[in-house]
């Protein structure tokens, strides 16, 4: 039995989740404190939100319209998405057009999520935030993503979901079939802590601590993301330092962790 | 990544000697379709063929390897033949496989019939996928 995930991959209270930020070589620590959703982590969602008529880009450089409510058609291409919530949900969350949405005094709840779209074959990517491709081939010389060759997963992505931070999937059918979608999620929404020993996150980003490591497809932090995450956490991540410079790394993380929020 | 899905055609020549390809359709398709191009690679898998029908049908399995091209040549990679009337389920193989190198691949259904007017009932589970 792994320590860290249960068998859904979701992380167990009391053990640590690292959010790791390529775009800053740093990364923020998290102690799941408790799962608020144990037991009831599947969300069958149902189709993506797309809306009859809308017009979206293809692979041969035209466009076409869906053609029907949460259908993808052949050979198109979307934009950057968030899932709606459903008639019933949307007077009680933050944000009715985005239901992994909360805000930054919400601090101490993370959605993980893992979202499985059907078919499996779509090409999936996202844009964090909204807007704001990710993906990058050779540092910056080259956007890619599902609208490219190459730079994207097909079927599945796994997320963390910070507050005050809209996310925008993507979605591609390189097909040339019509497809009707399907998204279920599995999630974990955790009530969070950060860690508030210097040696404790020293130990967990030099890997001799337990803990799940998940590395964001970030990579450009936007400054709008950047600054999302500073006034939600107090701060954008800790550095990662190699495991002789210790003394460094303790000075530099009691420094971060005054500014800790949660 | 492996998305099963079965596809489903019907064929009603009303004469011997004629063929065609199988208008398909699947649940996760809005509309119908004679041919699957498969994104670039991965591979489509065909793990099980269900016919029934009249005496004298054969089901071809045809590839393309660019299903753009104003003509597309379609070679055929596997048949069954229908020696009698009924039906026959072939599952549990191993399968069928085209590998998409280009993403201009394509697979599709096609029939030939040797003894005049009949109907075809074509079931075919494809698998596409990017695992060996």
């Amino acid at each position: 039995m792994d320590r860290v995930l249960d068998s859904l991959g979701l992380v167990r209270s009391g053990e640590y989740l690292v959010a790791y930020i390529p775009a800053t070589e740093r990364a923020l620590v998290f102690r799941v404190r408790s799962r608020l959703n144990e037991g009831r982590e599947v969300y069958n969602y149902g189709p993506i939100p797309l809306k009859t008529g809308t017009s979206l880009p293809t692979y041969t450089g035209g466009s076409t319209a869906v053609p029907e409510d949460g259908v993808l058609p052949a050979n198109s291409y979307t934009g950057g998405m968030s899932f709606q919530a459903p008639q019933i949900m949307k007077d009680y969350v933050f944000d009715a057009n985005d239901i992994w949405y909360i805000i930054e005094t919400y601090r101490d709840m993370l959605f993980h999520v893992k979202t499985y779209i059907t078919p499996s074959f779509l090409r999936v990517d996202v844009q964090i935030p909204i807007g704001n491709p990710q993906g990058r081939f050779q540092k910056d010389k080259f956007i890619i993503g599902v609208d490219r060759d190459f730079g994207f997963a097909r079927g599945y992505i796994e997320l963390i979901h910070f507050p005050k931070i809209h996310y925008g999937y993507r979605f591609g059918n390189d097909t040339n079939l019509d497809v009707r979608t399907f998204v279920k999620f599995i999630y974990g929404e955790y009530r969070v802590e950060t860690p508030m020993d210097a040696n404790l996150i020293f130990d967990i980003l030099v890997k001799r601590e337990p803990a799940y490591w998940l590395t964001l497809p970030i990579s450009i932090l936007d400054p709008t993301a950047e600054s999302a995450l500073i006034e939600t956490y107090g701060y954008a991540g800790f550095r990662i330092y190699k495991h002789t410079d210790r003394n460094t790394a303790l000075a530099d993380y009691n420094n971060t962790l005054r500014m800790v929020k949660v | 990544m492996r998305e099963l899905m079965t596809v489903f055609g019907t064929a009603s020549p009303t004469a011997s000697g004629q063929s065609g390809d199988f208008t398909l359709s699947t649940p996760i398709a809005r509309s119908t379709f004679t041919y699957i191009r498969i994104p670039k690679g991965l591979k489509a898998k065909i793990w099980a063929k269900r016919l029934a029908g009249t005496a004298g049908f054969t089901l071809l399995v045809q590839y393309t390897n660019d299903v753009t091209a104003p003509s597309p040549t379609w070679i055929t990679i596997d048949a069954e033949h229908m020696a009698a009337a009924g039906s026959l389920e072939l599952e549990k193989r191993r399968p069928v496989v085209v590998v998409a190198r280009t993403g201009n691949e394509a697979v599709k259904l096609s029939y030939t019939n040797t003894t005049g007017a009949g109907t075809l009932y074509a079931s075919v589970d494809i698998e596409i996928t990017d695992e060996d």
